[in-house]
């Protein structure tokens, strides 16, 4: 038999629609029991959640400390990001100019 | 089997060294990552004295929870011991996996605790025989906890850093709650003055020795090392300045004296000078659990361990049987 309970991963959201956070991690004999802590450990004072559950961290996949160290990227991903096309507006407001098309009927939107 | 027996390994002095670089770069040490065994037994004495003070900081309060004179005074400090009974597991939860790479648990530091091995905070060793000790222990003890958790979470381990943050959060709940008691009995009828002044009096050298003895010309090699792991960036004498220059105004400001005459602020030093309390009490007394409630306080927790020690073995038994039942 075990000496200890396992640990649980526990996470929660804010609203149905936000991201799965992280809140920390707790030892528990079951995954129910695991919950009825997480919500007095954890959420005690916050607004009460709209989803919360718990992971077993045996079942949790962590990238190797090794790996970890090959997730650092280089400074190379500009073309990724929409600034780096900022020219595309300015070249629809001198097309616009040149053809003579108001700004009615052609608008130019800052967030594409 | 105490916790800080961890195995001795012979390591590559390349590792450490590379070890050593990623600290004096300011990077975060993950629990998963390499690490020299001695940067993980520094970090086992701290963090699991720091979750089981929690733990034992919890029961001079408690104390008072059934006696605080108001309903909305005793949900304040109910809602603050549990706090404090969750900053425990929270820290417990950072020690566990720092030592469960080697077959050891949660039982095993409580088991440390009660033989002696594993020590908590001085203050928690005293008592607080009156209402104006709860409210003390709530301004002044925990603002001395907050100044030392606002340093130890510049820290290089991640996991503790990330318990701080939430610890630090709760904290300032806390630091009002005590304020907010202190005000009232500092700005009170004479009776409640004379209180709160002499809950100071009993208090004040347990809260200079809550930081430490001074570092002299020489540093203690436990604190050398962590300065040297980054474990904490400041040293005690320093925590401890800090403490008087954002408490001894206040406690001046609600008409109290600090119980020591020879203390002033030195503009040209820009330090405090103050009547240094007698350190040997610490290890002597302390150290020894021999303070006036250390042996209470133990009791109490080792009796509610026992006590329960059925239910967690029940719902252990109830685990395995689902899990061989899966198994089948
Ligand atoms: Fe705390
Ligand atoms: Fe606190």
């Amino acid at each position: 038999m075990e000496k200890d309970y396992e640990i649980y991963e526990v996470f929660s959201q804010k609203e149905p629609t936000g991201k799965y956070e992280s809140q920390f991690s707790l030892l528990a004999p079951s995954p129910e029991i695991a919950l009825a802590m997480a919500q007095e450990n954890f959420l005690r004072r916050e607004d009460p959640p709209a989803n919360l559950f718990v992971v077993n961290r045996r079942h949790i996949h962590f990238i190797s400390p090794e790996a970890r160290v090959a997730l650092r990227r280089m400074d190379n991903k500009a073309y990724r990001m929409p600034g780096y096309y900022g020219r595309v507006l300015k070249k629809w407001h001198e097309l616009k100019a040149r053809r003579g098309i108001g700004d009615r009927l052609l608008k130019v939107e800052e967030d594409g | 089997m105490s916790i800080f027996d961890l195995p001795a390994v012979r390591e590559d002095p390349e590792q450490v060294e590379a070890f050593l670089a990623r600290i004096d770069r300011g990077e975060k040490i993950e629990a998963d990552d390499w690490m020299p065994m001695d940067y993980r037994l520094q970090l086992v004495k701290l963090i699991a004295m720091h979750g089981i003070s929690e733990i034992m900081g919890a029961f001079p309060e408690k104390e008072w929870v059934p006696r605080a004179p108001t309903l909305r005074r005793r949900l304040s400090l109910m809602a603050k011991v549990q706090d404090e009974m969750g900053h425990g597991q929270l820290l417990l939860r950072v020690a566990e996996d720092l030592i469960r790479p080697f077959g050891k648990t949660r039982e095993d530091i409580l088991n440390d605790l009660y033989a002696g091995r594993l020590k908590f905070h001085n203050v928690f060793h005293m008592p607080a025989p009156t209402w104006a000790d709860a409210a003390l222990i709530g301004w002044l003890v925990d603002g001395a906890a907050i100044i030392t958790q606002k340093m130890l979470v510049q820290g290089s381990y991640a996991p503790y850093v990330r318990a701080l943050r939430r610890i630090i959060m709760e904290e300032r709940f806390h630091a009002f709650h005590g304020e907010d008691m202190s005000q009232a009995l500092g700005d009170g009828t004479p009776e409640q003055r004379k209180m709160l002044q002499e809950a100071l009096n009993r208090w004040w050298d347990a809260l200079l020795m809550f930081f430490g003895p001074p570092e002299e010309e020489q540093m203690p090699s436990n604190q050398l090392k962590n300065l040297r792991y980054r474990i904490r960036t400041k040293t005690n004498e320093e925590l401890r300045q800090e403490f008087l220059s954002k408490y001894v105004p206040q406690i001046w400001a609600l008409g109290l004296t600090v119980p020591d005459e020879t203390l002033r602020f030195d503009e040209a030093t820009g330090r405090w000078v103050y009547r240094h309390p007698d350190y040997s009490y610490l290890r002597n007394v302390i150290g020894r659990n021999r303070g006036p409630r250390s042996e209470a306080r133990l009791h109490l927790r080792r009796s509610a361990f026992e006590h329960n020690r059925w239910v967690r073995e029940a719902l252990l038994a109830r685990q395995a049987v689902q899990k061989e039942a899966a198994i089948v």
